[in-house]
């Protein structure tokens, strides 16, 4: 097997990391607090993607996860505005462990809620179109790395967009810079920070439908994503949208490499290895911090 | 004292007593799963009160603390399997590796930000766990380590059910004496202040890394210590003790418990090893039942249960009245002679920093003299708080130098500066909400200098260091005339007496210049007034005095220079008249009009 | 009958039997298993097997028949050795004390288990393969589900003698049960004359398994086996598949369990065999099929081989205990004919010595059983 071949392996698996980064940043950005509860939200977007599939009446054809990521990414988007308003607004004033404590126990919830619902067994989810891998070049490329890389791009572009381009994207960095400077001038900032938190959520849950039908998805999967996110927000910047993009393919790419090398344990270990290396050689992270936090 | 105020001076401590009384009453009724939940919380207990140290005192995000724990767990049982070791020896085995591991560990990430130190701590923590995994020949496994035997002190073994669940308690009982003395010492003040205001407690001659290690290494040692408790109490340990969810769990009873009260640290590791238990009907949803219930405690007390029963407290029966100190204050160098009236006792020498692309400040050099007052004036945006942390040390410069008495200063930290004499007090007085003003200003008394970790080890309230910066702290409070608000928590000041009590700590380390950023704003005209005699007396004592103000009225009187920034740059200097006068600065700061 | 014959019938039967209902003897005994964690999915299936024997029984007789009167608590041990322990003490608090009960699946908590059952004078019911178990000795110990020592005798054997491959390429958890595991099939491998080229330890986590099939593929290995939970057996199946592997694949019990195959198609299972004690979704014998059947209904989900071990051994329990012949003394030499195969004790704890091998065609997600071995490891 090539290096080319582990290399579009780990590129689609960047792709699908690089979601669930974003979202982990967009709520990071807007309210200041650590959604830990973002892993489980790609768990859940992977069951509500099993169960919108078993809804949608096409006659016993399976539906195509095309024509379910709408609705996944707006499902994913009400549960990340419950979080918002149960998990985060009843504590915004307090210090931000208290949101910390919050998003986990959000993440429990959803754990064990899906292992209520849905039991242990590992699900998959519909791939987004059925067909053959395509080949060329030697390299087998499956429709559904393709689909995930092609979704993460446009998915990067529209937030790109949204955030610098519209009047909504400047009021929600306006909001999440200063949150009472921004009160100040008018703009709505609980609803745009909600609105974070929903964004936030439609990324995991779209990162979920798309991951779950390659890696499967069963309701303990949230703490790994959750972990990863957490590794490529910081270092590819704390706070950055392009450093969480980058860090994400920087800590699949990572993985697929090592573990091409090593045995898979290893691999992991010396993920958190190079971790602290990094941290220790430069813990601003590639593109360093955005503007001043409240961690 | 009337019974309200013994109640309030007590503080919730008979709550306190009152649940361990009820707790050990249950004990004595528990069957044997009862026993042993209590002793698990015990051990939890301990895990959480390590934590304090270092997640609820100093404010650091450590994720290790479960790994700590595990290994704790793996040590004693290592060396009691492979050994024969008893618990006499397991326990300080454990603990002294745990704090060996977090001597490495701390030396190098500790002075990394928040939640890059988290991110670090977690990293050390995975790979203890894959340790714990992959060494098959050590730590069994995947199966781990069964059939680890029980509490043995050197021939005698503890018998489980109660007498276990009691030995636990002890040694928990032990630990939190320590934890109180550490919290009730000049030194935990002083690590409140750093994790409420980090800035504020740097200006206050705190910050040094031994402050952050300490707690670190207390955080391992604990946590190590109840995690040797826990695998005599159950018995086994396998990898799972070292995942991720230990941390968690930790995590969650600190902060449902309430972070800062050692009562809190029982409080949540009872409530969160129970609630399960109690859900435990629920099935395959009883975890799902725990979240909510978890969400649950958090939202109705955010500062933990704990906090909650001292907010409590407090409403019902006031807050503590700090009898007023008949001690005077020791014959201290308060009442030195101000030094000859023209020495330069702080000097900056073309001082620049840029952000990013932006220069902020540009060959700033300007000095002051022993006794003399310098305002500081200039449009938003000037350079003068960024001059100010020049001057103190919250900022490095990228080029030109700051000498404190002839010394070259640039490269140290704030609060070494702090404490070689430069004061400064910022433009939201930064006072920690939950300690009287009295301790706040207490805390920057130079008795509160090296880490004087040792006040732990010693009884409760014999803390002679801890009264004696009391005493000048109230001397302090005094000289700015902020005396009235010596018992009053911070929570409880208003906005001139923050400004006074602020004032009163910059004046406690007795420094040589002190460094104030807008004084005056936010007082009545009677109020600065006050304040304008108060700092010509300061100035008097031969303290040199440098004034960030945007009234011209304020200074006109009192400064003795004024300098005039606009755009980084020093635009004008002179005395307050000249600068007013000057058509520059009328132009850039005044907009033309007369001040 | 007349009507006074008809009550005259009816008082005799209840004077027959209110004896009877007089002697009844209550017995607790907690099912301990995780439903939660890591191994929820072979713990909630073990809950399920069991449940449904002790409501079958309910239904078969109505209480005042039945001599023996079970409570059966369920308790959660999360896939955790430490809470399995708790759990353990929480079903000894009850009343009457339990003489017997299910342990987990994972058999780390299972060794926590042991002496604690040994304290309480217990039968600790085992369906974890973990050879160490019936290896320490105890008396305590009834394992319903052939050891790794047959299990992997079996899955050794089938390479080796016939695939007739030699060259093997092993991939294991790196939890309790695929360190065990490892071991185990390594000893048997290499006793049949195969040789190990290649082992890699995986966690449950890695989902990326590229880097693994190739360094599988290129270490000239001629077949490869598998020691992995269900998620990574499908996630290795189904990316061998898609990178044309093309070598056979001898997994473990995971490999047979109906939810695993769903998460693959046909197609990709073809070559793939899997060893366990016994495939009820796939068993064509008509008592096996009668089990699926009932199961299917009433669990909405596909029985594996764990439900079926727990349902005899707790069906194993009905048939020996009573107040005369308290347990453990009755298991120590009962033999008991289950649905699985006949449970026999050989004195170390082990009443299941037998395995089967299932295999996929390639057009069906159910297995078809391949070969059946008695005492495998003889």
């Amino acid at each position: 097997m090539s290096w080319a071949q582990i290399l579009v392996d780990g590129v689609a698996l960047g792709a699908a990391y690089a979601l669930v980064a974003l979202g982990f940043v967009l709520v990071l950005n807007a309210a200041g607090a650590v959604n830990f509860a973002q892993g489980d939200l790609v768990m859940a977007g992977g069951f509500a993607a099993i169960v919108l599939a078993s809804l949608v009446p096409l006659g016993g054809i399976a539906v195509p996860g095309l024509v379910l990521a709408p609705m996944v990414a707006v499902a994913g988007g009400l549960a990340g505005w419950l979080v918002a308003e149960i998990a985060y607004r009843p504590l915004r004033r307090r210090p931000p462990v208290a949101v910390f404590i919050s998003t986990i126990a959000v993440g429990i919830m959803l754990q064990h809620g899906a292992n209520g619902l849905f039991g242990a067994s590992e699900r998959r989810t519909p791939p987004m179109m059925a067909g053959e891998p395509f080949a060329f070049a030697g390299l087998t490329v499956s429709r559904q790395s393709l689909a995930i890389v092609a979704t993460a791009a446009i998915v990067i572009l529209l937030l790109h967009l949204l955030l610098e381009r519209t009047q909504l994207g400047r009021r929600l960095r306006a909001a999440a810079e200063d949150p009472d400077m921004a009160r100040a001038i008018g703009i709505p900032v609980r609803r745009l920070t909600a609105l974070a938190f929903a964004l936030g959520a439609a990324l995991a849950a779209l990162a979920g439908l798309l991951l779950a039908n390659v890696y499967f998805v069963t309701p303990t999967a949230g703490l790994a994503f959750m972990l990863k996110a957490y590794i490529a927000v910081t270092i590819g910047g704390w706070g950055s949208l392009r450093g969480a993009v980058a860090g994400a393919f920087l800590v699949a790419l990572f993985e697929v490499i090592a573990a091409r090398l090593l045995n898979a344990s290893l691999a992991d270990a010396l993920l958190y290895a190079a971790l602290l290396a990094a941290l220790l050689l430069r813990p601003q992270g590639l593109f360093g911090e955005a503007a001043g936090r409240r961690a | 004292m009337n019974a309200r105020s013994i109640l309030a001076a007590a503080g919730p401590a008979p709550v306190w007593v009152l649940a361990a009384a009820a707790v050990a009453v249950y004990g004595t009724l528990a069957q044997s799963y009862g026993l042993k939940l209590l002793a698990i919380a015990g051990c939890y207990t301990l895990a959480v009160l390590g934590y304090q140290f270092v997640f609820g005192r100093i404010g650091a995000l450590s994720l290790a603390q479960g790994a700590f724990f595990g290994l704790g767990a793996y040590t004693s049982a290592l060396l009691a399997l492979k050994l024969g070791w008893d618990f006499a020896r397991t326990l300080p085995a454990a603990i002294a590796l745990a704090v060996a591991l977090a001597a490495i560990v701390g030396a190098s990430v500790l002075r990394l930000g928040s939640h890059y130190f988290a991110l670090a701590t977690l990293a050390v923590a995975e790979l203890l766990h894959i340790l714990a995994v992959e060494w098959l020949r050590l730590t069994g496994g995947g199966n781990g380590l069964p059939g680890v035997p029980g509490f043995r002190l050197f021939d005698f073994t503890i018998p489980a059910g109660w007498p276990a669940a009691l030995f636990v308690w002890i040694v928990v009982a032990m630990g939190a004496l320590l934890a109180m003395n550490y919290a009730a010492s000049l030194y935990g003040d002083g690590s409140r202040l750093l994790r409420a205001h980090p800035l504020a407690a740097a200006s206050a001659g705190i910050g040094e890394p031994g402050r952050r290690m300490a707690a670190f290494l207390l955080s391992a040692a604990f946590g190590a210590a109840g995690g040797a408790l826990y695998v005599h109490t159950l018995g086994v340990v396998s990898p799972e003790a070292l995942q991720f969810d230990v941390m968690v769990l930790i995590l969650c009873m600190t902060v449902i418990g309430g972070r800062n009260a050692v009562a809190g640290a029982a409080l949540g590791a009872l409530l969160l090893v129970h609630l399960p238990e109690w859900f435990r009907a629920f099935e395959q949803w009883a975890l799902f039942a725990y979240g909510a219930g978890l969400l649950v405690c958090i939202i109705a007390a955010p500062e933990g249960i704990a906090g909650a029963v001292e907010a409590l407290w407090r409403r019902m029966f006031g807050p503590p009245r700090v009898a007023v100190l008949a001690a005077p204050a020791p014959p201290s160098e308060m009442a030195a002679p101000p030094p000859a009236g023209d020495t330069i006792v702080l000097a900056a020498q073309a001082l620049g920093i840029a952000f990013g692309g932006n220069r902020a400040l540009t060959g700033a050099t300007f000095h002051i003299r022993a006794g003399e007052i310098v305002g500081l004036i200039g449009p938003n945006g000037s350079g003068k708080t960024t001059l100010l942390n020049l001057l103190s040390g919250f900022y490095r410069p990228d080029l030109g130098r700051v000498l404190l008495g002839g010394h070259d200063v640039t490269a140290l930290p704030a609060w070494r500066r702090a404490r070689l004499g430069i004061a400064r007090s910022f433009q939201h007085a930064a006072l920690a909400d939950d300690m009287t003003a009295l301790d706040n200003v207490a805390v920057a008394s130079a008795e509160c200098g090296p880490a004087r970790l040792a006040n732990i080890l010693r009884l409760p309230g014999r803390d002679r260091r801890r009264r004696q910066a009391r005493a000048r702290a109230f001397a302090a409070l005094e000289a700015v005339g902020a005396a009235a608000s010596a018992g009053k928590r911070g929570a409880d000041l208003g906005t001139s007496e923050r400004r006074l009590v602020e004032l009163a700590r910059a004046l406690v380390a007795e420094p040589k210049v002190m460094l104030l950023d807008e004084p005056a704003a936010g007082l009545s005209e009677a109020e600065k007034h006050a304040l304008q005699s108060l700092l010509r007396g300061l100035a008097a004592r031969g303290i040199g005095i440098v004034i960030v103000d945007h009234g011209m009225p304020f200074l006109l009187p009192l400064a003795d220079r004024v300098v005039c920034l606009d755009a980084g740059a020093i635009l004008a200097a002179g005395t307050p008249q000249e600068v007013a006068a000057d058509p520059a600065v009328r132009r850039a700061y005044l907009g033309g009009a007369a001040p | 009958m007349t009507k006074v014959k008809r009550i005259s019938t009816v008082i005799a039967a209840a004077l027959l039997l209110a004896p009877a209902a007089e002697a009844q003897e209550r017995a607790t005994f907690p099912i301990l298993v995780p439903l939660t964690g890591a191994l929820a999915l072979e713990g909630q299936s073990q809950r399920n097997g069991a449940l449904m024997a002790f409501a079958e029984r309910e239904r078969a007789g109505t209480a005042a028949l039945l001599k023996q009167v079970y409570s059966y608590p369920v308790l959660d041990t999360a896939s955790n050795p430490q809470i399995a322990v708790q759990a353990f003490e929480r079903a000894m608090g009850a009343s009457p004390k339990p003489r017997m009960l299910m342990g987990p699946i994972d058999g780390n908590s299972m060794l926590a288990l042991l002496p604690l059952a040994e304290r309480e004078n217990a039968a600790l019911l085992a369906i974890s393969g973990t050879a160490r178990l019936t290896e320490l000795g105890s008396k305590h110990i009834f394992r319903f589900f052939p050891s790794d020592v047959v299990v992997k005798a079996a899955q050794a054997r089938y390479i080796v003698e016939e695939l007739k491959r030699k060259n093997v390429a092993l991939v294991h958890q790196n939890t309790a049960y695929g360190q065990s595991g490892n071991a185990e099939l390594t000893r048997w491998i290499e006793r049949l004359g195969g040789a190990v080229v290649f082992r890699t330890s995986l966690p449950v986590t890695t989902k990326e398994l590229s880097g693994v099939i190739a360094q599988v593929r290129e270490s000239g290995a001629d077949v490869v086996a598998l020691q992995l939970h269900s998620g990574s057996s499908a996630l290795f199946v189904g990316q061998a598949a898609r990178a044309g592997l093309g070598l056979p694949i001898v997994g473990g019990s995971a490999l047979h369990q109906p939810s695993t195959a769903a998460l693959l198609e046909p197609a990709e299972m073809k070559g793939v065999c899997a060893e366990t004690a016994s495939a009820p979704a796939a068993d064509e014998a008509p008592e096996i099929a009668a089990f699926a059947r009932n199961y299917r209904e009433r669990y909405k989900a596909e029985p594996d081989a764990f439900a079926l071990a727990a349902y005899d051994a707790v069906r194993a329990v009905f048939q020996t205990w009573n107040a005369e012949k308290p347990l453990p003394e009755s298991l120590a030499a009962a033999e008991i004919k289950g649905l699985a195969m006949t449970y026999k004790n050989d004195g170390t704890g082990n009443l299941a010595h037998d395995a089967i091998i299932v295999c996929y065609d390639g057009t069906s997600r159910t297995p078809r059983i391949a070969k059946r071995y008695r005492r495998p490891h003889d």
